[in-house]
């Protein structure tokens, strides 16, 4: 049993650009780590799950706690805008509710005062709140490296439970958010044990755009249900084009089920989490319909 | 109903400024010069033996002062239970075996807590891993490995009462029913992770300041374990962060420390981690109820058997204790004729299990009440009706174990049934929606010597000073439960003079007298009692000056507001700093302070007397994802007069809280031995966001050996709650969860099993 | 080692410090052991429950998460710093009079927490001063006498009771 300590020693880094920062995370072999909001990495390092040589901090490049919005890129979040920030702006509740919905509903006001989107992506964890939530809104992240800069779609980032498609050298630099079509809404659903401070036993997010009164666009993601943040594709197709029905919802949210892979820990049972994934994407399924413009409920 | 002029009264306790400013300092914060930080090596194996221990290379470390093993130490065993010495059965560090994942090996003294780390990683330990045996039932089995080698079955203690005869008692019955319950490992997460500071001077006496509830039985089990004399150890309680039971006996990092603290002769500071808190201190006893009870159709209780097996961990700890109130609070609230019982507290290669507030009464509470609702949905009688018609009433006694004198209980049913409108919503409300009751009662602090001390549970001393303040020396410790200012309430009231008055030095073995600790809700009763008594002997002597003075009697003679006057007749008075003064004149100049003390003698072998209190929860319950909401819970308390109304309702909430989570989100979750959730994050006490809305209904009764009519507040309201909610469920859903805590997983998988083709 | 520690300049409760610190060390560390600003709390050190909150720049945040060099230039108060000679802030006497303080090991967090939200939002909801303090663990009070003590501040603050 490995008992929480104080911080290991570590070289402190603070490169005055981006591409500085990459090229010390490259000239450090893989030993050292970037460091925006710390909340995931410091208690890792006390409990000496990591322990890196240096931590590259990007807190003395300027201009990375952007949030910026226009019709024709979409919403833009730097590297170190924080879960609080994405919380407390209006553009993120009007237009990208989803977004917001699920940074509410993480850790404490503390947490979310010095964590970052960013870095919520780049910890990789199963039950990671913001990625299903960004996924459904066909999010884009921007890496870039010394040598190149490339972008991923938010479903390609994750490559299993801490782990990411980001190379050595490489850093997320940008999260890219569309604009969302004008009859659209999206809904988050954290299942949790208590109501705040803890992690999802399952996070469903759900994004659905209507045209008439079908469903012209849909997007399904889960979290704390296999080793990273997923889309379920085969729930999404049941649904396009066809109008709303209980039936098509039940049968959309039984493929998700089915193509989750959870497991058993101390927050649920596997076969508990997969029911959950049933009932709570089902849920958001028809919560998310009826808040579009111009549903038949939302009309009401 | 009387009319006290400071007693009754919702004052601001005298502590909350500096707590509010942060003025006040715990444990942790204390620095002495030249201190040095310990930690200590602690064993990653649930049962093994200890074959050697190598410490050289941690000695070298540079930084590093001391390194201590069990060689190092007297090799004493310690423990609360002294009674019986087979119980004193813990080592500070330990000699030939560890006996749970979590227990001390070594321990360090370096110039930072840097050093003291790394130096515990530097420490070679060989083990020789034994079979742990972490499941009682298993471990009560003939041939079962045993945990301490002298102790069969290793069953630590086992407990019988009997009374009436239950075999008659059930054959007379027209309806018999028997359930099983279970209940989990609960954690006291106190929000202070303790620490203590200890210091030795030069004629090699100890000063420690340490998170404990108990600073005289910590001093003389510490002297005990160091072999010094008891008068040779200081024990200071700084601000407290929270107890619970959870810093109520002596631990092993407080010898450690001690003894780090001698061999450097520099003062040495030790803190626990969150880490530890959670899974090297103690936890609350998990347990496993069977539970008969029989019943005349009409509702009239008959006879009940109850057999109960406690996890008891690797220690003795204070587990005795809660294996003999798991079988006295099955007889508490209803008139019981017939009753047997059986309690075996068995030892596993877990964290030991000890007394958690609501002290061995969560559990028999949670059986026994949610039983009765079963019974009453059963008879066809209103759950309130059937608990009203067998209530307990005041003046009653219970065969071969306790009198009740005060008892609120038929009223805090009736109270709290009105308040919620229960008739008209009990099996009424919408699906999904349910409302639930249970009741429970707890003792007023212990009555049984099981420290066999020689001197008196509670002691005080009352200074008056001629400018007419006073300060009162008591040995009580305030935990935060604000005793400190109840004790200064209670010793104003009768003393007739202000609150603002009154001053208190606390908790401090080297100043104030002796009192046996803050556990079981007895520090307003039992060390309220003493300072009253020390107000009532101050009076006599200030009385016994002044009344010629004022041409009176001494016995005719009252004080009130600060002043000295004869009963049904104001002037002439006597102002109380000037009364003061001609007693110190009158014996030549010297300090005008007496003592007084309280000791429950004759009080049988449970308690002077009891709390009682109905709870009535309303839940709402998601059938298809298990969640259970609880909107609101409404609290009926009898604890005698309140002292203090604000504190009394603070009491009230915090054990609601720690009431809710036993009911459905805390559990100590362990795989082979290991606490796998032992963080804030994975183990879950409510959050303001979980807390619902609660209601407190004061139902006053007057308790005759309590000061001023007070009696036990606000820990008795801990056990009602779980079982309160589980009948809500059940109201709601239709379905019963016997084992706590009421996760979504249990409550569907109930549902499944109520309807198995849905 | 000596190479190893940076030279900052805290700003603490209006008062700047300058100080050598490793990277290593949290602001929590700085506070308590070299400034012996006890006030804010090591309850988990985790950032699970929130007694070591400190105000950076206005907001409430762990102090235990945040290295002390980062903290270098920007405001901080702590709760030693919200009380003025010895006079309370009405937060801190609401807290006190409403006694929603028992054991007081959480209370410096939880004022503090109150404070950031009460200066972002003078005029919360229940619901909102419970999602403010959601973070703050308490095992004495179950929070009701802290909403009541928040929102009575929240009143004595409208009025120009600020300290």
């Amino acid at each position: 049993m490995q008992y929480p300590r104080r911080l290991p020693r570590f070289e402190y880094l603070e490169p005055k650009s981006l591409t500085e920062a990459c090229k010390l995370l490259l000239q450090n072999d893989g030993k050292a780590r970037v460091v925006a909001g710390g909340t995931d990495l410091i208690p890792k390092m006390k409990r000496r799950d990591v322990n890196p040589r240096a931590l590259i901090s990007l807190h003395g490049i300027p201009g990375l706690e952007t949030i910026s919005h226009s019709q024709v890129d979409g919403l833009r979040l730097g590297p170190l805008t924080t879960l609080g920030a994405v919380e407390s702006s209006t553009i993120v509740t009007e237009r990208f509710n989803v977004l917001y919905q699920a940074v509410q509903s993480m850790a404490s006001s503390q947490v979310r005062g010095l964590g970052t989107v960013a870095g919520n992506l780049c910890n990789a964890a199963p039950s990671a709140d913001t990625a299903p939530a960004l996924m459904v809104l066909g999010t884009r992240l921007k890496l870039i490296s010394p040598q190149r800069e490339r972008t991923v779609a938010a479903e390609s980032f994750f490559a299993g439970p801490s782990a990411t498609v980001l190379e050595p050298g490489e850093i997320l630099a940008e999260i890219q958010i569309p604009e969302v079509p004008r009859r659209s809404a999206g809904v988050y659903i954290k299942h949790t044990l208590r109501r705040a401070m803890d992690l999802a036993i399952v996070g469903v997010a759900v994004a659905i755009t209507l045209q008439d009164d079908t469903c012209h666009n849909v997007r399904i993601a889960l979290g704390a249900v296999a080793p990273t943040p997923i889309r379920v594709p085969g729930a999404e197709a049941i649904l396009k084009g066809k109008g709303r029905s209980g039936d098509l919802f039940r049968r959309a949210a039984k493929e998700a089920a089915t193509a989750c892979q959870p497991i058993d820990d101390v927050r649920g049972s596997a076969d508990y989490r997969r029911e959950m994934v049933e009932v709570l994407t089902r849920r958001a399924l028809e919560q998310a319909w009826d808040r579009c413009p111009g549903s038949t409920e939302g009309k009401r | 109903m009387k009319e006290y002029s400071v007693v009754g009264k919702r004052l601001p306790r005298i502590d909350s400024p500096a707590k509010a400013m942060g003025q006040a300092k715990y444990a942790a914060d204390l620095v002495l010069p030249r201190m040095l930080h310990g930690k200590v090596l602690r064993s990653p194996h649930p049962h093994a033996r200890i074959l050697n221990i190598d410490t050289s290379q941690a000695e070298g470390l540079p930084g590093v002062k001391a390194v201590v093993t069990g060689k190092d130490t007297k090799g004493v065993k310690f423990g609360g239970w002294r009674a019986f010495t087979q119980l004193i059965d813990q080592y500070p560090l330990c000699m030939d075996k560890v006996r749970y994942i979590g227990d001390e090996v070594a321990a360090v003294a370096a110039v930072d807590e840097d050093t003291a780390e790394e130096a515990l990683d530097l420490i070679r330990v060989d083990y020789e891993p034994l079979q742990a045996i972490l499941d009682p039932e298993a471990a009560m089995k003939e041939g079962a490995p045993r945990i301490h080698e002298e102790v069969e079955r290793n069953i630590c203690w086992s407990r019988f009462i009997e009374f009436g005869n239950v075999e008659e008692g059930f054959a007379r019955s027209d309806y018999v029913r028997e359930d099983n319950f279970s209940l989990q490992t609960q954690a006291y997460a106190p929000t202070e992770p303790r620490a203590c500071l200890a210091s030795f001077d030069h004629a090699g006496r100890l000063t420690i300041w340490t998170s404990t509830q108990c600073p005289y039985p910590v001093q003389c089990q510490l002297a005990a374990a160091l072999g010094l004399r008891e008068g040779d150890v200081r024990v200071v309680q700084p601000f407290l962060g929270g107890g619970f039971g959870a810093k109520f006996e002596l631990f092993p990092y407080e010898v450690c420390c001690s003894l780090l603290a001698q061999k450097t002769g520099r003062p040495v500071k030790m803190m626990y981690t969150r880490q530890e808190e959670f899974s090297a201190s103690r936890t609350r006893h998990a347990m496993k109820i069977w539970l008969k009870t029989g019943f005349k159709k009409d509702g009239t209780l008959m006879a009940r058997q109850a057999r109960a097996v406690l996890d008891g961990g690797a220690y003795t700890s204070f587990g005795p204790t809660v294996t003999f109130t798991a079988g006295f609070f099955h007889t508490l609230l209803y008139r019981l004729p017939n009753y047997k019982y059986e309690g075996y507290r068995v030892f596993t290669n877990k964290p030991p299990s000890s007394g958690m507030r609501g002290i061995g009464a969560v559990q028999p509470f949670f059986a026994g009440e949610t039983q009765m609702d079963m019974v009453a949905r059963d008879l066809g009688i209103d759950p309130i009706e059937l608990r009203l018609k067998n209530a307990r009433q005041p003046n009653e006694v219970i065969p071969k174990l306790t009198t009740v004198n005060s008892c609120g209980l038929s009223e805090c049913l009736t109270k709290v049934g009105e308040s919620t409108r229960w008739h008209e919503r009990q099996s009424k409300l919408p699906p999904g929606r349910g409302i639930g009751i249970a009741c429970a009662g707890q003792q007023s602090g212990g009555a049984f010597n099981w420290f066999r001390t020689r001197l008196a549970f509670s002691n005080a001393r009352v200074r008056a000073n001629d400018d007419g303040t006073v300060v009162l020396f008591a040995g009580a410790a305030d935990i935060g439960q604000g005793s400190s200012t109840v004790l200064c309430q209670i010793l104003a009231e009768e003393l007739g003079v202000r609150f603002e008055d009154v001053s208190i030095v606390a908790a401090d073995t080297g100043t104030t007298p002796v009192d046996i600790g803050t556990w079981g809700s007895r520090v307003t009763f039992q060390a309220g009692n003493a300072v009253r008594a020390a107000a009532i002997e101050l009076k006599k002597q200030l009385f016994a000056v002044v009344a010629p003075k004022l041409n009176a009697d001494p016995v005719d003679l009252d004080i009130k507001d600060r002043k000295i006057f004869a009963k049904g007749r104001p002037e002439p008075s006597m102002p109380f700093p000037e009364a003061v003064t001609a007693a110190q004149a009158a014996n030549k100049g010297k300090i005008l302070e007496v003592a007084g003390s309280y000791h429950p003698e004759g009080k049988g072998i449970v308690s002077p007397a009891y709390s009682f209190v109905a709870v009535v929860a309303e839940v709402e319950v998601d059938r298809e994802t298990g969640q259970v909401k609880v909107d609101r819970l409404t609290v009926a308390h009898d604890c005698g007069q309140p002292i203090n109304p604000m504190s009394v309702e603070g009491q009230v909430e915090g054990s609601v809280h720690m009431g809710l989570g036993y009911a459905l989100t805390e559990q100590v979750v362990s795989e082979k031995g290991e606490m796998l959730n032992p963080s804030f994050l994975d183990y879950r006490i409510p959050t303001a966001l979980d807390m619902p809305e609660v209601k407190i209904i004061e139902v006053i009764t007057d308790e005759p050996e309590g000061p001023f009519g007070a009696k036990e507040a606000g820990e008795g309201c801990v056990a009602p709650v779980a079982p309160a909610i589980a009948n809500a469920i059940y109201d709601a859903i239709g379905v019963r969860v016997k084992d706590l805590p009421i996760t979504p997983e249990k409550v569907l998988k109930a549902l499944r099993e109520a309807q198995p083709n849905s | 080692m000596q190479q190893r520690q940076r030279i900052i300049e805290l700003n603490v409760n209006g008062e700047t410090h300058t100080l050598a610190v490793e990277p290593q060390r949290t602001l929590l560390e700085v506070l308590r052991d070299n400034l012996g600003l006890t006030g804010a709390k090591r309850g988990c050190d985790q950032g699970y429950c929130n007694a070591c909150t400190v105000l950076v720049d206005g907001k409430a945040v762990n102090s235990c998460l945040i290295l002390a060099v980062r903290a270098q230039g920007k405001r901080i108060t702590t709760i030693e710093g919200l009380s003025h000679n010895g006079r309370m802030h009405p937060l801190q006497e609401a807290f006190v009079n409403r006694g929603a303080i028992q054991c007081g090991f959480c209370t410096p967090g939880m004022v503090l927490t109150a404070k950031a939200l009460l200066d972002a939002n003078p005029d919360p909801s229940e619901m909102q001063i419970r999602r403010a303090i959601s973070g703050n663990l308490c095992r004495c009070t179950g929070y009701v006498k802290v909403v009541e003590a928040i929102k009575e501040a929240a009143r004595v603050l409208k009025t120009g009771g600020a300290a």
